[in-house]
């Protein structure tokens, strides 16, 4: 039994039309949700194989932290997929800094941001005070330095010139092995 | 210790930090340990030591000593470095249970004993990601 937080305006998302996407999870996963809409407080409850429902709070958080049930549910597609989050809050020094360091990751009409999923191959929200990624070990890894070098004050050139390279290293990685 | 073949369980200690990941597997008690792993054991670099790639190889060598000694079954205590630490764990521990469940072992309660404060020292100051 498990816990997640969910903001108020992503309940609604969890939920999805007519309860669709929590049955989707549910049956996918192998989990009970109990979905406090009040609070916002949802309860994860395995009901079948344990193994299985490692991921549900995972999907269940991403939801929360603004991501599409589509790629929150591609959680469930492949074991290497995870996901991580880096609240952009504790990084920062005052609500200024936090909206000042927000609008240089999503870039000029979302930019920087696009171009990190482009770059990396894993899916990259900003919601609230969070970046989220959802995507496998190495692009999760990739989009973390990238967050991490502009919190950090690099120059964009830079964390893109960064980003270029891993993506040439991630997409020939197989032909050398 | 093969007496009662097929019943017998065990637990399966897996801390997991963004460092490493260690995993080892005692009996019921704790107390005796049967197979003991670390990323150190399969990976050269030591930043791939908590890579999930490392922790799979490891639950694989080590799911096969601990069916050779009798055990069926195994339920898994997951930690995080804990304290005034990082509080979720990283991201060899799922890997770690998954390749457990795929090479044949059944897989009990799962377990989250990260250590929690209840108000302990002075977090570190904040370092950029």
């Amino acid at each position: 039994m498990q816990h997640v937080k969910v903001p108020q305006d992503r309940i609604g998302v969890l939920i999805g039309e007519g309860g669709e996407t929590m049955r989707e999870i549910e049956s996918r996963s192998e989990v009970r949700l109990d979905i406090d809409s009040e609070s916002g407080s949802v309860a994860i409850e395995s009901v079948g194989d344990p193994v299985t429902a490692l991921v549900a709070p995972d999907i269940v958080r991403a939801i929360g932290r603004g991501f599409k049930p589509e790629a929150a549910l591609s959680l469930l597609d492949d074991e290497m997929r995870m996901f991580d989050l880096i609240d952009l809050g504790d990084k920062t020094r005052n609500d200024n800094d936090l909206r000042r360091q927000k609008g240089r990751l999503i870039g000029e009409n979302g930019r920087t941001r696009e171009l990190m999923e482009e770059l990396s191959g894993a899916d990259v929200v900003i919601y609230g005070s969070t970046i989220g990624m959802i995507g496998d070990p190495e692009e999760v890894e990739a989009v973390r330095r990238a967050t991490g070098m502009i919190l950090d004050g690099a120059p964009h050139g830079a964390v893109y010139s960064y980003l270029e390279r891993k993506h040439r290293e991630l997409t020939s990685g197989p032909d050398l092995a | 210790m093969s007496e009662s073949q097929e019943d017998k369980w065990g637990i399966a200690h897996v801390f997991s930090s963004f460092n490493n990941t260690l995993i080892t597997i005692t009996d019921l008690t704790g107390a005796e340990t049967i197979v003991k792993s670390s990323g150190g054991t399969v990976v050269k670099q030591n930043r791939d030591e908590a890579s999930p790639y490392a922790a799979m190889q490891m639950a694989e060598t080590v799911a096969e000593e601990v069916k050779a000694a009798g055990i069926a079954g195994l339920h898994v205590r997951v930690r995080g470095p804990g304290g005034n630490g990082n509080k979720s764990p990283g991201p060899g521990a799922q890997a770690t249970i998954r390749a457990l469940a795929r090479a044949g072992i059944e897989i009990g309660r799962i377990e989250d004993v990260t250590p929690i404060p209840h108000d302990g020292t002075r977090a570190p100051k904040n370092k950029r990601v």
